[in-house]
């Protein structure tokens, strides 16, 4: 069985592989299952995913609905079977007649409740130091209160989401206690599909029976990962799967990689390569590539979220990709069964999967806006442990405090434009961003001042004459994300005249009133100002759409000059009446 | 759907899920004629039955059937 590949998933299949299991050789890994649900028809799927990975597991499962009678006896069935994974696995049909039938006490639920399921971790640490794997619980789908009940404190719905919170924050204070995310699976699968009223009365059964392969693969997930089996390093393809297109060929200004090529998809992908390497997952390259063209790309291009220090192992060469795996194998000196490959090429992927049989290679669509969702189906990333659990901590306790700053300020504008933490890249015109700039040349309507539809070709002659012409451009980020490049400005010197021209002033609509278009009126008259420019000129051309900067010359100062029939006109500021605006953006460029 | 129809398009599923490949279904036919037939498999029976027929039972009809033939006889009901 392909490892991880969510079809096999299928229960009528599962059901009859594990008939046919074939017995394996010790050593055997001891599962214990304590649940307020029948288990009966999860043990075999267990079994055969267990096998599938190639662990002989052995079950014990308790009697129905009898988690606390089992925990809490030292005598027990479950201590004698000296399980070395335990888990517990409850219904949320069960919480519910709990809570229905408490009437009285529904405030101190969520309390009651999380106490005595971490009272059961408590016992049998005492008696054990097997890892325990805790389910979550369905949110229910009942509201009595309709959405209005996410604004009340004793609302079924909330009380559920509270315990399965409670879980959380418990477990992370108790010694090898994991979450058993059902919630997760519930709602990736949807919760009305997932809840079974038939099933759970005819067996008392968890979940419909097509989603019990779901479940079952998650408890194999976690318990893979807390023996130490789980993976560690991705290698990574670059052509059309870090970026659209192909370096080689197309050049460092070719490749799609921008916030609107492909609608962004390599970037979001990038960005979640970025977030496994930041949680400990080594990234490494695997390309047929020109090695300095390759890693060109991961210097200069302004798209590239990942960067070269981002990648333990950098292999780009015209050797085939087994034999480059192997490299960055022994480079690592990890097994190959903690290795993920990614590729958009088929032929590739067959050809590792053939080569490399323990490696894992996933499917990816062709569609790279569907890479991330291919990933994540196949929970890959599962761990039992974090390395920096202690940073981990105090960033909780970080995050709670800025919390609770942050609901004390935004007085003003100008406060909360500050909070952004804005940061702005100022650049003349380059190579790697002339796409983007024709782009939003070609795009922009809205903020737009004359709607210049300039090419990409016209774009790269004005970046020849500086004698004449100063284009520019101002990227933006804060600190919730990065926009890309956002603002375009093309400048004409008449140096005879003494007269600096806007012919372009465009921004994407996606950072209003963020001071970005003050901050690049600052700069137009810094350059005035240097290079002793009496005044500056504009021109508002109205279109259909750009009516929302029609007084944008007002709003800086400038004075009209001049208006024809159209609609079209020409404003004027002398270079010393300019006052500069206030900014609240960091900035840095030309 | 008539009782042969539906008779035939039940075998292979009973086959499946009892894991025998002999197994001729009959009317009369109850959990005692059949190896294998618990409260555990009766469910997956009925499942993988749905499934098929892309019929949905109520509780009550589940717990009510006492042969194969009330199966067909529900069946025919169902998808007439």
């Amino acid at each position: 069985m392909l490892k991880n590949d969510r079809s096999e998933l299928d229960y009528g299949q599962l059901v009859k592989k594990a008939r046919r299991l074939a017995p394996m050789s010790d050593p055997r890994f001891k599962l214990a299952i304590l649940a307020d649900v029948s288990t009966q028809h999860l043990v075999p799927l267990l079994r055969v995913l267990f096998a599938g990975h190639g662990v002989n597991v052995e079950i014990y499962e308790a009697g129905f609905d009898t988690v606390e009678v089992e925990a809490l006896n030292p005598q027990s069935a479950l201590y004698t079977f000296a399980p070395q994974a335990i888990v517990i696995l409850q219904s949320v049909v069960k919480l519910k007649s709990g809570f229905y039938n408490d009437v009285g006490n529904r405030c101190s639920f969520v309390q009651t409740r999380s106490e005595s399921i971490e009272t059961v971790w408590k016992a049998i640490r005492a008696r054990t130091p097997a890892t325990i794997l805790q389910s979550t619980f369905v949110l229910p789908y009942e509201r009595a209160h309709g959405n209005f009940g996410r604004l009340l404190e004793g609302d079924f719905s909330g009380v559920v989401a509270e315990i399965n919170r409670e879980i959380c924050l418990r477990a992370r204070r108790n010694a090898s206690v994991l979450v058993n995310d059902i919630d997760h699976i519930a709602g990736w699968v949807g919760r009305r599909k997932f809840l079974d009223e038939k099933l759970w009365g005819l067996a008392k059964s968890l979940c419909a029976f097509e989603f019990l392969p779901d479940v079952a693969q998650n408890i194999v997930d976690i318990t893979l990962a807390s023996i130490g089996r789980s993976v560690k390093c991705v290698v990574l393809d670059l052509d059309n799967t870090l970026w659209g297109g192909v370096v080689g060929d197309d050049g460092l200004e070719g490749i799609k990689l921008g916030d609107l090529d492909e609608d962004g998809s390599f970037r979001f992908f990038q960005l979640y390569l970025r977030e496994l390497s930041a949680r400990g997952i080594i990234l490494a390259v695997c390309s047929k590539n020109n090695d300095a063209v390759a890693r060109e790309v991961f210097r200069k291009h302004p798209g590239m979220v990942l960067k070269e220090e981002h990648i333990a192992v950098f292999i780009a060469n015209w050797d085939d990709k087994a034999t480059n795996i192997r490299r960055i194998r022994e480079t690592l000196n990890i097994g190959f069964d903690s290795m993920v490959f990614l590729d958009d090429n088929p032929f590739e992927r067959n050809l590792v999967r053939q080569l490399i049989p323990d490696i894992v290679v996933p499917e990816l669509p062709e569609d790279p806006a569907l890479y991330v969702r291919a990933i994540s189906e196949l929970n890959l990333f599962e761990t039992a442990s974090q390395s920096t659990l202690d940073s981990g901590r105090t960033a909780l306790y970080r995050e709670q405090q800025q919390r609770t700053e942050e609901s004390q300020k935004f007085v003003t504008l100008e406060d909360y434009l500050q909070s952004l933490k804005t940061t702005a890249c100022c650049q003349k015109f380059e190579p790697a961003t002339l796409g983007r700039i024709a782009q939003l040349i070609q795009r922009s309507n809205q903020f737009n001042l004359t709607t210049r539809r300039y090419s990409e070709a016209e774009c790269q002659e004005m970046m020849r004459d500086a004698e004449r012409i100063f284009p520019f451009t101002i990227s933006v980020q804060d600190r919730f994300g990065d926009f890309g490049l956002i603002n375009v400005v093309i400048l004409r010197l008449h140096r005879n005249e003494r007269r600096l021209e806007i012919d372009t002033f465009l921004m994407s609509c996606r950072v209003l009133q963020r001071g970005v278009e003050q901050l690049a009126m600052n700069r137009i008259f810094e350059l005035a100002a240097k290079e002793k420019f009496q005044s500056v000129t504009g021109r508002y051309i109205p279109t259909p759409k750009n009516a929302m900067v029609k007084s944008f010359f007002e709003q800086f100062g400038f004075r009209r000059v001049a208006s024809s029939d159209d609609g079209t006109t020409e404003w004027q500021l002398e270079t010393e009446q300019y006052g500069p605006r206030k900014v609240f953006i960091d900035f840095n460029g030309c | 759907m008539t009782h042969a129809e539906i008779h035939q398009k039940l075998t292979p599923i009973f086959r499946d899920v009892f894991d025998d490949p002999a197994i001729e279904i009959k009317d009369t036919m109850t959990a005692k004629d059949v190896p294998g037939w618990d409260s555990l498999t009766y469910v997956n029976l009925i499942v993988a039955v749905e499934k098929a027929f892309a019929v949905s039972f109520t509780t009550k009809e589940v717990k009510s059937l006492v042969n194969v033939g009330a199966l067909i006889e529900l069946l025919a009901k169902r998808t007439a």
